[in-house]
């Protein structure tokens, strides 16, 4: 086993040194232009798919090149068993992985921490790791593919779509790739045998092999829905391409100005101060509220949600988040000497989550800015170089953003929508207090559009639940329109009901076909992951129709596969088993005991035929 | 060892339509040097990759040394030397590291066979398999393989695709090695004259199908060559007995024909013949004229 791994890193050594050296240069390169470490998640994550394809292409060379059946019974017939082949031949494009992969992502960040005044956190220390095991997951799944049959090459590859959806961050993003490592390499131990097209002869094989592959037929079924989405869009018939959207729906509110959604929202008001409103929102300047963070940060997180540094261009000084300190860490502009760190107060005190950096307040210096951390948010007053609080919402809510309305400031968080007396944010330094409240009448997930305007006695405020109407995730679209009293009370005064846009059958494509995958998606997606506060929605009550259509389909899919087993070589058990799975999963685990199990050859006896399960 | 190194009983694989194995029963006793011949499709690949349970049967059994061939463990394989026509080897080691890496693999690693064999080739430990010769990768390969010091030595066209001078060299190699005589040879190749040179036994494989197996020389004699100076045209085909070929060759009747004997003389002379005559076939001649008897046509034809 020692020699076969010695000889497969010999095989590739030139190789692997050379897309090292590459790597390295180019990293250099960046690093040289820009801080590596506080990129956009964007950045991260096309590096993060040129590791996957990097291990994704060796797999399928080193794979496809003993897959050939003299070269494949030469690998084998030799006195080790299969898996140790396997272990060695796989660690060696491992190893390999880790130079050209991991290395130079190490050794740009030990530049970074050693040569420069750039913050390099714990975090940025797990990008190698990071690194290495996306294109070893990228590098198995290859093998994956190339060595199974190709019919049942998805059921790798599905593995890499669910890494790249995974919510997960920091350690426990870590923890999900190396689950999804796990799962490969175990797929291509059970894969890696003399006869590399039969199906899985032990049960915990055929789970293996068979819960990816439903999940894989699962995806091609959403992307045949996709394709015929374009088709519709291509026709010109598609809710979001005609010229006049349909009436009352989703889509005709998203593309009214903030002025027509009020008046949408007052024609449907009985309050009897309507038609004075209607005249209002005429008149006024409608103001739309709109959130400064679309991702919340994670402490640890392994890339940035939102962006962490930010340029005093006064004091030429570029401050930049430290997840390991929870301060601000400067260094000059030009120059790159270090300027220190800055917390919250005269105590230096730390923030208490990451910070980011907004435009500065109504009426403060143009070089200032407003931190947003968690709940609060905070005022870096660029001439003292000091970070004080001004205002703190209560504890579990999550400061989205700031809105200047007239003289004073709206402030958006995750449940509710502040007003602040503008006054008071020039006229001291001391904590601000809130003069109205008014909770969201909705969850932020579906809120798409929170318009107002500045009423004598307070505010009318529109807030239109639509964002995701078009997916059986979002809720039964609405739209509100609220008075925020000068005097704290908040009432309702129009509650305007939208349709939707898109049929049932189109809305929920995504559970009918698989009730079961479409939770083990979720549960994919969300594994190890913190919930996302701006994602909650109230989803739409499901409808009955939907509900027949998916048992329908699961009830086909039963009586199909009692078709089918009857023509494939399975024991008793195993044919029991998989007519009960068809029929608690549905259409992709009828295809997967199709892909799985071949139609029998004819006159085949079953003499020889080995338990599926 | 047990008696028989291969057994198999009622051995089918079918690829899809196409029977590649059709009932197949074998046994091939120990020892000796054993041919398998048969024309392309006749099933001998097929038959090697069932044996070393790398394809499952579609039905019946196959034995190899005693165990199911489904069923090898990897202390089986060690048992068991396979060379097939593409000499697969790293091309990225030197001859040394392959050479020493299967040293380890393989417990009963005789180096004195591995050098026998190596010795017939002008190959040098240092360089790399990629850069011998087509020959010496083939002579290498079986180095190798003899050293492990198998119990039944499996050789599917070894000598494909070589010159004449590598040819002989891989033959002689083999013939004279000390290894290659205490283990099972089984000798798969379409060169006659190779079978003619090594094989004490010679297997034929026709359809799927057990066509004959004995020593050559006893399969020689069961073709004879007959040639009849017969004016006009010959018998019909089709009433000749036994017959694997006729040609017409500058007036005179050539048959060659299967398990005929003096009578055979009667026949072309009831059919004609002003004169017969008939001599033996080499091996060559002997297994190509039976094995084209049955060579698939096109209806018209």
């Amino acid at each position: 086993m020692r020699d076969l791994f010695k000889a497969e890193l010999l095989r590739f050594r030139g190789w692997a040194l050379g897309a090292l050296a590459v790597h390295l240069l180019v990293l250099a390169f960046l690093a040289r232009v820009v801080d590596l470490a506080q990129q956009p998640v964007l950045v991260y994550r096309v590096f993060g798919g040129v590791d996957v394809l990097a291990g994704l292409l060796l797999g399928l060379y080193q794979m496809g090149s003993y897959r050939r059946p003299n070269t494949w019974l030469n690998l084998l017939h030799r006195p080790l068993a299969p898996a140790r082949i396997a272990a060695a031949l796989l660690g060696a494009g491992l190893a390999w992985l880790a130079v050209a992969v991991a290395l130079p992502v190490l050794l740009i960040g030990a530049y970074q921490a050693g040569l420069t005044a750039r913050v390099v956190d714990l975090r940025h220390w797990l990008l190698p790791l990071a690194a290495w095991l996306l294109a070893a997951c990228g590098y198995v799944a290859g093998a994956c593919c190339m060595l199974g049959p190709a019919r049942r090459a998805i059921a790798a590859l599905v593995l890499l779509v669910a890494l790249a959806t995974n919510q997960a961050s920091g350690v426990w993003a870590l923890l999900v790739q190396t689950l999804a490592l796990a799962w490969l390499a175990a797929m291509l131990l059970a894969s890696f045998k003399p006869d590399l097209s039969a199906a899985p002869r032990s049960p915990l094989a055929t789970v293996l092999l068979a819960v990816p592959l439903q999940a894989g037929v699962y995806l091609l079924i959403l992307l045949l829905e996709f394709g015929g989405q374009m088709v519709w869009i291509m026709q010109g018939s598609h809710p979001n391409n005609t010229e006049t959207p349909p009436p009352g729906g989703q889509n005709e509110t998203e593309r009214m100005t903030p002025q027509q959604r009020m008046l949408a929202g007052l024609a449907v008001s009985r309050a009897p101060q309507a038609p004075t409103w209607r005249e209002q929102v005429a008149l006024s300047e409608v103001v739309s509220i709109e959130p400064a963070l679309s991702g919340l940060p994670v402490r640890g997180a392994l890339t940035n949600a939102a962006p962490v540094d930010f340029d005093d261009t006064a004091q030429n000084v570029r401050w930049t988040f430290s997840h390991d300190r929870m301060r601000l860490v400067g260094y000059r502009i030009a120059g790159g000497r270090g300027v220190g760190t800055l917390g919250v107060g005269t105590t230096n005190g730390a923030f208490p989550a990451p910070a980011v950096a907004i435009a500065a307040l109504p009426g403060q210096p143009k070089d200032d800015r407003g931190l947003i951390a968690g709940n609060r948010l905070y005022h870096y007053i660029s001439e003292s170089r000091q970070i004080l609080p001004r205002i703190q919402l209560p504890p579990g809510e999550w400061l989205l953003g700031t809105t200047p309305v007239g003289e004073n400031l709206a402030v958006q968080s995750d449940r509710a929508l502040y007003f602040y007396d503008g006054r008071d944010i020039v006229a001291s330094e001391a904590p601000l207090r809130p003069r109205e409240r008014m909770p969201l009448p909705g969850a932020v997930g579906d809120l798409r559009d929170l318009d107002l305007i500045e009423l004598v006695d307070g505010y009318l405020v529109s807030a239109s639940f639509t964002t995701y109407a078009w997916v059986m995730d979002g809720t039964a679209p609405y739209q509100t329109l609220t008075w925020v009293h000068d005097d704290g009370r908040v009432e309702e005064v129009a509650r305007r009901a939208i349709a939707f846009d898109y049929p049932a059958w189109f809305r929920y494509q995504a559970w009918w076909p698989s009730p079961a995958l479409y939770a083990l998606r979720h549960a994919v997606t969300g594994l190890f992951a913190r919930p996302d506060p701006l994602q909650a929605t109230t989803p739409a009550p499901l409808p009955r129709g939907i509900r027949w259509l998916a048992g329908g389909l699961m009830l086909a899919s039963l009586l199909a596969a009692l078709w089918l087993v009857r023509r494939r070589e399975l024991s008793l058990p195993a044919k029991a088993a998989w007519v009960i799975v068809c029929g608690v999963i549905g259409l992709p685990a009828l295809a997967s005991l199709w892909l799985l199990y071949p139609a029998c050859e004819a006159g085949r006896l079953t003499m020889h035929a080995q338990p599926a399960i | 060892m047990t008696d028989h190194v291969i057994e198999t009983r009622a051995l089918t694989k079918r690829y899809g339509a196409k029977l590649a194995l059709d009932a197949l029963d074998l046994s091939i006793a120990a020892g000796r040097i054993h041919a398998i011949v048969g024309a392309n499709g006749a099933g001998k690949s097929t038959l090697f990759r069932i044996l070393l349970g790398f394809l499952p049967p579609t039905s019946g059994s196959a034995r190899i040394l005693g165990r199911d061939s489904q069923q090898l463990t990897p202390a089986d394989r060690g048992r068991i030397g396979f060379v097939n026509e593409e000499h697969t080897l790293p091309g990225w080691m030197r001859v040394s590291a392959v050479a020493a890496m299967q040293r380890r693999q393989y417990p009963r690693w005789n180096p004195r066979a591995y050098e026998e064999v190596i010795g017939h080739y002008h190959v040098l430990p240092e360089q790399k398999v990629g850069q011998l010769s087509r020959g010496e990768r083939a002579g290498f390969n079986l180095a190798l393989t003899l050293a492990q010091g198998p119990e039944l030595l499996v050789l599917d066209e070894p000598t494909l695709g070589l010159d004449v001078v590598a040819k002989r060299a891989f033959l002689e190699s083999l013939m004279y090695s000390s290894a290659a005589e205490s283990c099972t040879v089984i000798y798969c190749s379409h060169q006659m004259e190779e079978i003619e040179r090594v094989a004490e036994n010679l297997i034929i494989l026709e359809r799927g199908r057990l066509a004959h197996m004995s020593a050559p020389e006893e399969f020689c004699a069961r073709v004879t060559h007959w040639v009849a100076d017969i004016p006009f045209a010959g018998p019909p085909p089709a009433s000749v007995p036994g017959l694997l070929q006729v040609q017409r060759i500058d007036g005179l009747h050539h048959y060659l024909v299967l398990d005929q004997h003096d009578d055979f003389a009667q026949f072309l002379r009831g059919a004609g013949a002003r004169t017969v005559q008939s001599m033996p076939v080499s091996l060559d001649r002997a297994v190509n004229g039976f094995l084209a008897k049955n060579h698939a046509m096109p209806a018209a034809a």
